[in-house]
């Protein structure tokens, strides 16, 4: 059985609840059955840790309430067996946050080139490195910090 | 053995509006995959908005969809206002529910106009950006914006509505009724739109609900899942108005309830001007000499009732002038993740027209 560690509510009314990053697949198995739907997901950057907050929906009910968990080594398990939107969210906030998805099966970067460096909503992301893009015949994209290679 | 195909599409393609890229797998003509490429338009808006003061990140969130710009800057202030405890005055209300109503009807014309010519339909595309063009002047009128109409302000709104601006709303609805019905009746009297739509881009509601879709498609699915009703914002709970949903789950069920929508959205106006009380139109508190110090803390998701469906801004504030994190859950990014499933064994030309029905707005998809 899994524990709640903290209950509270945002600035809107919303129910926050937080769950360990150990008991976060079997909370949301208990969610699902109860007839939740995920319907998104987002990363913060917490300096000393990464936090991520699920955000969930009952239909029926009309109740919608959010999930937090954090991790200190950037892995997070993947709820892509559970709900189907989760496989493009992750792959979002992956590529966004540089959070790692332990158990989806195509964690590529969704929205950058697969070849860029760094995380850019990461706090400690330097936005004073350009970094240029170029594609090749082939329409494959490369990523160079030189301004002359992405030209 | 079957012999398969790879074919291109986009990202610069005149029957998909915006910049995606498709990568159709094909066996002789009929889809097997779908590879969908994004960030073509990726600017990341969610670490611009951690860069700039709260008042200053109400552009960005026009850019997102961008011909629904209205509706993305109130749900991006309904978070940055209880975050920061300063809250719009009754007038401001109306005034945005209104604007928002307004933008919404002007928003389903692009969609109606762009999927009539998708289909080889050029006529009905020259009504409803005429039509679209007078809602525009109205904005103008109100904003000094055509389409990234920056009107909304933290507690209220820029500027006051006048005399002129509520006569000419009233005559332009009064005009558009008819006019909505001609459009409709070009669309519905072509044997061709029905045989393109029916039966096409089939969503089951579990489909939907596993994939996070909301909004047109949630609804022409069976399911009566409307954020203005199951959650009211603004005054959407002191107004009468239905909820259309349908039971054919295809392109077509999606078209009818986009225009059954825009007769409610013109009722909803009716009745809000009808309403609209006097008084301030912004809370003092968000005055423009005070706009760069306004702080936040706490955080706070709202979610509001877009074109294209339930759009969702998180902020959080860690007391200063700046958000510390910023997140739009994007109602057309769900929406296209499904299109692989359900353009599954369709014809390219059946594929175009699932697009269109669907309309995702690259904008906001990719933020």
């Amino acid at each position: 059985m899994y524990k709640i560690v903290s209950d509270e509510k945002d600035k809107v009314g919303m129910r926050v609840i937080t769950v360990d990053k150990t008991d976060l697949i079997e909370a949301m198995t208990d969610f699902k059955n109860k007839g939740y739907y995920l319907t998104c997901l987002n990363g913060n950057d917490m300096k000393d840790h990464l936090e991520v907050i699920y955000f969930l929906h009952n239909f029926d009910t009309n109740d919608y309430f959010a999930v937090k968990t954090s991790t200190n080594d950037e892995h997070l398990p993947s709820l892509t067996k559970l709900f189907k939107v989760a496989e493009w969210d992750e792959r979002e906030q992956y590529d966004l946050m540089g959070i790692i998805f332990d158990g989806h099966d195509d964690l590529r970067r969704i929205f950058l080139p697969d070849e860029w460096v760094g995380h850019p909503l990461r706090k400690d992301y330097d936005l004073k490195k350009v970094q240029y893009v170029n594609m090749d015949s082939e329409g494959n994209e490369h990523v160079s910090f030189d301004e002359k290679e992405g030209s | 053995m079957p012999h398969y195909t790879e074919l291109n599409i986009g990202p610069v393609h005149p029957s998909i509006h915006g910049i995606f890229n498709f990568k159709l797998i094909l066996n002789e003509e009929i889809i097997q995959d779908v590879k969908v490429t994004l960030g073509f338009l990726h600017r990341n808006a969610e670490k611009l908005s951690e860069l700039n003061l709260y008042a200053d990140n109400i552009i960005f969130f026009d850019r997102m969809n961008y011909i629904d710009a209205m509706n993305m800057e109130l749900c991006y202030l309904m978070s940055v206002e209880k975050i920061t405890g300063i809250e719009p005055p009754e007038r401001a209300q109306w005034i945005r529910m209104i604007m928002v109503e307004l933008n919404r009807l002007a928003a389903r014309l692009v969609g109606m106009g762009s999927l009539g010519l998708d289909l080889g339909m050029l006529t009905p595309f020259f009504h409803a950006f005429k039509e679209r063009e007078k809602i525009q002047r109205i904005f103008t009128e109100a904003s000094g914006g055509r389409q990234e109409v920056n009107y909304f302000s933290i507690g209220g709104v820029y500027q006051d509505f006048t005399e002129k601006i509520i006569n000419d709303i009233r005559n332009f609805i009064d005009q558009f009724k008819k006019n909505l019905e001609d459009m409709y009746n070009m669309f519905i009297h072509s044997e061709i739109f029905w045989q393109r739509n029916q039966g096409i881009g089939i969503i089951e509601p579990e489909l939907a609900f596993d994939y996070g879709v909301t909004g047109p498609a949630i609804r022409a699915s069976g399911i009566p899942y409307d954020v203005r009703k199951d959650a009211p914002y603004l005054f959407y709970d002191k107004v009468n108005f239905d909820i259309p949903i349908s039971h054919q789950k295809d392109n077509f069920g999606r078209f009818m309830i986009k225009v059954e929508e825009m007769r409610q959205s013109i009722r909803i106006i009716e009745q809000s001007l009808d309403k609209i009380n006097d008084g301030p139109f912004f809370n003092p508190q968000g005055k423009k000499s005070l706009m760069l110090r306004i702080k936040g803390n706490g955080e706070a998701f709202s979610r509001v009732e877009s074109d294209a469906g339930e759009f969702g801004v998180y902020v959080k504030g860690d007391n200063t002038t700046k958000p510390y994190r910023v997140h739009a859950r994007s109602p057309g990014l769900r929406n296209l993740s499904l299109l692989p499933v359900i353009s599954k064994g369709l014809m390219i030309a059946d594929f175009i027209a699932v697009v269109g029905g669907l309309d995702p707005v690259v904008g906001e998809v990719d933020r």
